[in-house]
């Protein structure tokens, strides 16, 4: 039985560093059925037709994480992306590398600064030296416990989250959303015993650096939810250690800000926010937007029915967070 | 058609030319807008970060005050209108209702979930429909290239926002060709614009917004266009700082969403207020000018 097939051209590509002037754009056309992963369709370029045409792969069965590349600019799984849709709607398939990070041949790039980041956030329950576990017993969790770590053991690390990231490219002080959903699984591990202490460090180590853009959360293709557990990540440092940074003053401020007017005084949010001395820094830039904007100084008018407004805040703002830590 | 109109802190202080722009487009367009002095502010992403469940339930207030007066509730900012689905979304389990219910009930206020939050993008688009649209065109945009500019939370998380394609967006542009614009497809038009971290590291969120209308430029774009007046701030009133991080000038006008529909219907700049903007937008105005 012979099987319907269309025709896929797929523009790959490649590049050798230090051998290569400049990356170019290898052009491949080829029959195929429209289910076929876009992983399949570049091992036959690979058997058939160019046997140096690097990739990285394993499982072809998106639990390894290895095959994450850009597919039509995206960052997604070759194993699981079928060519079908892709050629659908854009009428080719463009295959590229991960982004954020430097390419060493073709479509495979150099992962250290992910795994890097990854190793930062000790991903490894810590214990208390003072409290070791009873020789011979496990530690088991109950349901409910495990539940707490939402849908991030789900994740198989494949870097998606860390190619579509923003703030990664922008800011190599940022740890990516992989790092800090991990780090999330284990603040909110009731065996490890150094979650303060984690929260306390990554207040200072990028943490505030999300954009919440959640484009991390659009690539992940096992629905991990980074920039969510990032949001929890905030809140929970705040509830650890109070505002300290820039983000964390900025994001209490915002609160504090809300609760006196119900909307925003954008002039006292910045004092807030950056201190007086910061505050003056940040002047030749502000006194640009006053001249043509000057409600910037100006305080709003309290809404109607503030008083509900003070209610709902006494009624919720008791500084527990909505993840009681364990 | 009558809509609650939720302005958002910005529009209604720095950011005032938005709220004017609006109103004169949903005048020329008959969209009803009643206002609500009782509004808070939707949290803008922060509150939620210091506190998640408080940020729900002011919002939640929100949503219930347009249900008690059975109107849905039109948004012109794209975090504004993320934050207020979101609760909508988070109010779906039943543990967080319970908790914003407890704290709503003593007041009196109910919120049941029947009010639907939309931006404009989509009132326009779906609402009032791109036919009636382009029947109130009087000045069309002589092809002017303007790149789209959405804004994440107009987007994602998609299966929250329920909006379009949160990779493949096509509203905007498909209302920039009703008004007689050519849009400019670029990749940094479903892009961050660095807002969100203009308070924490203000070099790395100008990077972000430089690297966008640069995106933009390279792709043709002689004027940008926003939904959201917090990309508004930073593409616009950000924007000396995104050429100092980029290194190079960038003189790209930046308007806010009913501004751009507002010119091809034929309000004057002054009513759009297009002379608030810290980018001088002469180019565009002159070159419709010229053209009539």
């Amino acid at each position: 039985m012979s099987e319907e097939t269309v025709t896929a051209t797929f523009d790959v590509y490649r590049f050798e560093p230090g051998k290569d002037a400049a990356p170019r754009y290898d052009r491949y056309v080829l029959d195929l059925p429209p289910h076929t992963p876009v992983l399949t369709a570049l091992l036959k370029v690979r058997a058939e037709i160019d046997p140096s045409l690097t990739l990285r792969y394993s499982c072809r069965s998106a639990i390894c994480g290895s095959c994450a590349m850009q597919i039509n600019s995206k960052s997604r799984l070759a194993c699981e992306a079928a060519i079908g849709p892709e050629l659908e709607r854009d009428g080719r398939i463009v295959i590229e590398p991960m982004r954020n990070q430097p390419v060493l041949r073709d479509l495979v790039v150099d992962q250290e600064s992910f795994w890097r980041n990854y190793s930062k956030i000790e991903p490894h329950l810590i214990l208390d030296p003072r409290h070791p576990m009873p020789e011979g017993r496990e530690n088991p969790m109950t349901p409910e416990e495990v539940d707490r770590f939402k849908e991030t053991p789900r994740c198989i690390a494949c870097a998606a989250c860390y190619s579509a990231c923003p703030a990664v490219e922008a800011d190599p002080a940022f740890p990516g959303p992989m790092a800090l959903a991990k780090l999330f699984r284990f603040v909110v591990d009731p065996r490890d015993q150094a979650h303060q202490d984690r929260l306390v460090r990554i207040q200072t180590d990028g943490l505030w650096l999300c954009l919440r853009c959640h484009l991390c959360t659009e690539a992940c293709p096992k629905d991990v939810r980074p920039s969510e557990r990032i949001r929890d990540l905030k809140e929970m440092a705040i509830a650890a250690q109070g505002a300290t940074e820039h983000g964390s003053r900025h994001a209490v401020g915002f609160k504090e800000n809300i609760r006196e007017r119900g909307q925003l005084n954008e002039m006292k949010l910045a004092r807030q926010t950056f201190g007086p001395i910061g505050l003056l820094a940040q002047a030749p830039q502000g006194i640009r937007i006053w001249r043509k904007k000057p409600e910037l100084l100006r305080a709003p008018h309290p809404i109607e029915g503030q008083d509900e407004v003070e209610k709902i805040y006494e009624a919720l703002d008791n500084g527990k967070t909505k993840e009681d830590l364990p | 058609m009558k809509l609650a109109y939720y302005p958002g802190c910005v529009a209604q202080e720095s950011g005032k030319e938005l709220d004017m722009a609006t109103r004169w487009v949903a005048k020329a367009l008959g969209i009803e807008l009643v206002s609500f002095p009782s509004f808070s502010c939707c949290g803008s992403g922060f509150l939620d970060e210091a506190n998640e469940v408080l940020n729900i339930a002011l919002n939640a207030r929100n949503l219930a005050i347009a249900e008690r007066a059975g109107l849905d509730l039109l948004t012109i900012c794209s975090t504004c209108q993320g934050m207020l689905t979101l609760a909508n979304v988070r109010l779906g389990d039943p543990k967080v209702k319970a908790r914003v219910d407890g704290a709503l009930r003593p007041l009196g206020i109910e919120y049941r979930g029947t009010t639907k939050v939309k931006h404009l993008l989509q009132v326009l688009t779906e609402d009032i429909g791109l036919d009636a649209i382009r029947a109130k065109v009087t000045r069309p945009l002589d092809g002017l290239k303007v790149g789209a500019f959405y804004g994440c939370h107009l987007l994602r998380p998609a299966d929250e926002m329920g909006w379009e394609s949160a990779e493949e967006p096509h509203s905007f542009e498909d209302l920039l060709s009703v008004l007689g614009a050519s849009p400019v497809y670029y990749r940094g038009r479903v892009m961050c614009c660095g807002f969100p971290i203009q308070f924490v590291k203000p070099e790395t969120a100008s990077k972000i917004a430089g690297k966008q209308i640069v995106d933009a430029k390279a792709h043709g774009a002689e004027a940008m266009a926003t939904p959201c007046p917090l990309c508004h701030i930073s593409l616009d009133g950000y924007q000396n700082q995104a050429a100092k991080a980029v290194g190079h000038s960038l003189d790209m006008p930046v308007l806010h969403l009913p501004q751009v529909v507002g010119l091809a219907l034929g309000a004057s700049a002054e009513e759009l207020g297009l002379q608030r903007h810290l980018v001088s937008t002469t180019p565009i105005t002159d070159r419709l000018r010229a053209r009539a």
